[in-house]
């Protein structure tokens, strides 16, 4: 049972560099942690609990995209529009969260 | 799907860490697994793939992998967390037939294994080992008790070196208390007040009673008396060592060495006896009274009425003797013969306590499949099939386990037992199913009472028990009357379904 979250809600620090990773283009867990240096034991629980809060939402990357790189498919995650509230707010109460992790657009340009 | 070959170097790395993640699949929640385990080994192959060497092993990037495998139980555990907050909470309710019969053969375990726990039972058991001989009868006086000991050892010498009519064979013991003391683990031990039989030395044979352990009489010492433990003084005094036989005791100034255990029962004799000291007749004190037992010929069982024979004796410058030869012989019931009569009783007595009916009066058109019908007469014949037994193995652990009684006391005790608990078994065996929804068999739940007593005869009053699974609604009238005189099934048409939280999926 999905138990939505209010987007006014504070999360912490960890919650929000994740989703912050995750809207930067951090897509799977793994890329996550690499990105975050947060240990595999934090993130994946995180990831669970932001999932449970429908701030993310998962999805199994194509079998065919995954042969042709010839690795397991991925399961890769991305922001809900909750999701997406939740972030602004949590940027205004972590200012250096954006240069910690600087999304796809700051990155490119 | 083709993955890139793992390096035959890393083989074993790979194996471990997906034992690692094996061991944390098991922590996740039954439903999520598949979907967990898909993406770990996918997250996985990352890990390796970005820090594992291609061609070489590397305990430092090893590591690193395993530290990233040992986060997937940390994972899992959060899963679990959130499993256990967001299933819907369900009553707990004890009514499934699966765990009526789970608790049924719990209790019959449980009944069996203690029948082969209590000393008095097995004794019960060893009994039917330690039958005697036919034909062996106790002689008393005519006018005396059994219990107590009339013949003296010169009388008892005199029958023996005579001739008989009537018997082939004599035994005499008398009971006497004693101090016993013996050696054990370089430690000196006694014990008082053991009753011991002084018994001539054939008089096991004449009996045709085993003996345990039993060491052949080549090896001991003639010129020391036998002793023959019961198998109660064995375990309580020697810890039940089968190594002591052949060991010397002192009963009193008297030594004596341990040649075997009398297996646990009763010989059917008189008197309580811890061991039994085999004399030649010749030391045995003259003048002591004690019991005799003797074997009868073919001539003497001709004379034998209900179990005893009247015997005259006759001595020189003597007035004869009247006496009398009383069977030992025990022709007790079996307890499975006793358990029969019980189930006998207890099918007689049923009506006359409870319903026997447990027929389906349904208020609404609704036909059960046969395959239901079937199913619900095999489950009323399981808990018959398992109640039975228990109380049989239930009867003989009280009726000899516990209450310390002789044969005859406690072949009593166990058929009471048995009877009340076949007849309180059967019935509420009967009653259960009344109470079980014939759809689903779970036992139906929620007692309302509906209407007024009073009122009995203007309006419906009674109790409605409803199935927790949705499919009956249980009518039980508070006074049977003309027109509502047994419980009555209404079936509930799926319009009832919203009314029911669906069962939840672990």
């Amino acid at each position: 049972m999905a138990s939505g979250k209010n987007p006014d809600t504070k999360l912490s620090h960890t919650a929000a560099m994740i989703l912050q990773a995750v809207d930067a283009g951090f897509v799977y867990g793994f890329s996550i942690m690499e990105m975050t240096g947060l240990p595999s034991g934090t993130v994946y629980p995180a990831m669970r609990r932001l999932e449970r809060d429908d701030l993310i939402r998962s999805q199994w990357e194509k079998q065919s995209i995954a042969d042709a790189e010839q690795r397991p498919p991925r399961k890769y995650y991305k922001l809900t529009a909750a999701g997406r509230t939740t972030l602004e707010n949590s940027r205004k109460r972590y200012p250096l969260l954006e240069r910690l992790i600087p999304s796809d657009e700051a990155r490119t340009t | 799907m083709k993955h890139s070959a793992t390096p035959l170097v890393q083989l074993p790395a790979l194996i471990f860490n997906l034992g690692l993640l094996a061991g944390a699949w098991l922590i996740v929640p039954a439903g999520g697994r598949t979907d967990w385990w898909r993406e770990w080994r996918a997250e996985l192959w990352q890990a390796r793939n970005e820090y594992a060497y291609e061609q070489r092993f590397s305990w430092s990037s090893e590591c690193a992998i395993a530290s990233f495998c040992l986060g997937a139980y940390q994972d899992a555990v959060c899963l679990r967390r959130l499993h256990r907050h967001t299933r819907t909470a369900r009553p707990v309710h004890f009514g499934a037939a699966w765990q009526c019969i789970l608790i049924l053969a719990t209790l019959l375990g449980a009944s069996y294994a203690l029948m082969h726990v209590l000393p008095g039972v097995r004794a019960k058991q060893q009994l039917s080992h330690l039958e005697t001989r036919s034909g062996l009868v106790l002689i008393k006086y005519t006018n005396n008790e059994d219990s107590l000991p009339t013949i003296s050892s010169g009388q008892y010498r005199a029958w023996k070196d005579q001739k008989q009519e009537f018997f082939d064979g004599f035994a005499f013991y008398r009971i006497t208390k004693e101090n016993v003391s013996w050696d054990q683990l370089d430690r000196s031990r006694d014990s008082a007040g053991w009753g011991v039989a002084r018994a001539s030395s054939n008089f096991f044979t004449l009996l045709g009673v085993p003996v345990q352990f039993e060491s052949s009489a080549e090896t001991m010492a003639p010129d020391i008396p036998s002793l023959v433990l019961s198998e109660r003084a064995w375990r309580t005094e020697f810890g039940a060592n089968p190594e002591i036989v052949g060991s010397k005791v002192r009963l009193g100034s008297l030594a004596a060495r341990i040649v075997g255990v009398l297996p646990e029962g009763t010989l059917g004799l008189p008197g309580n006896v811890d061991a039994w000291l085999l004399e030649p007749d010749s030391k045995a004190v003259p003048g002591r009274a004690g019991y005799v037992v003797a074997h009868l010929s073919a001539s003497g069982r001709s004379r034998m009425q209900s179990g005893s024979i009247q015997i005259t004796s006759y001595a020189p410058h003597r007035t004869p003797d009247d006496l009398l030869g009383t069977s030992i012989d025990r022709d007790f019931p079996s307890s499975r013969a006793v358990f029969l009569f019980a189930i006998l009783l207890a099918f007689l007595a049923l009506p006359a306590i409870t319903s026997v009916s447990v027929s389906d009066y349904s208020v609404s058109l609704h036909e059960i499949s046969w395959a239901r019908r079937v199913y619900r007469w095999a489950f009323l014949v399981a808990k018959i099939a398992l109640v039975l037994p228990t109380v049989y193995f239930g009867a003989v652990d009280i009726g000899y386990g516990f209450t310390g009684l002789d044969t005859i006391h406690a072949m009593y005790a166990q058929l009471a037992f048995s009877l009340f608990g076949c007849l309180f078994g059967l019935s509420w065996a009967l009653s259960d199913q009344r109470r079980r929804c014939p759809v689903c068999l779970e036992r139906v739940a929620h007692p309302a009472r509906v209407g007024q007593f009073s009122r009995t005869f203007l309006a419906w009053s009674g109790t409605e028990l409803m199935c927790t699974g949705g499919h009956t609604l249980l009518h039980v009238p508070a006074l049977p009357t003309s027109w509502f005189s047994t419980q009555r099934w209404m079936f509930l048409d799926p319009s009832w379904k919203f009314l029911f939280a669906d069962p939840v999926q672990d």
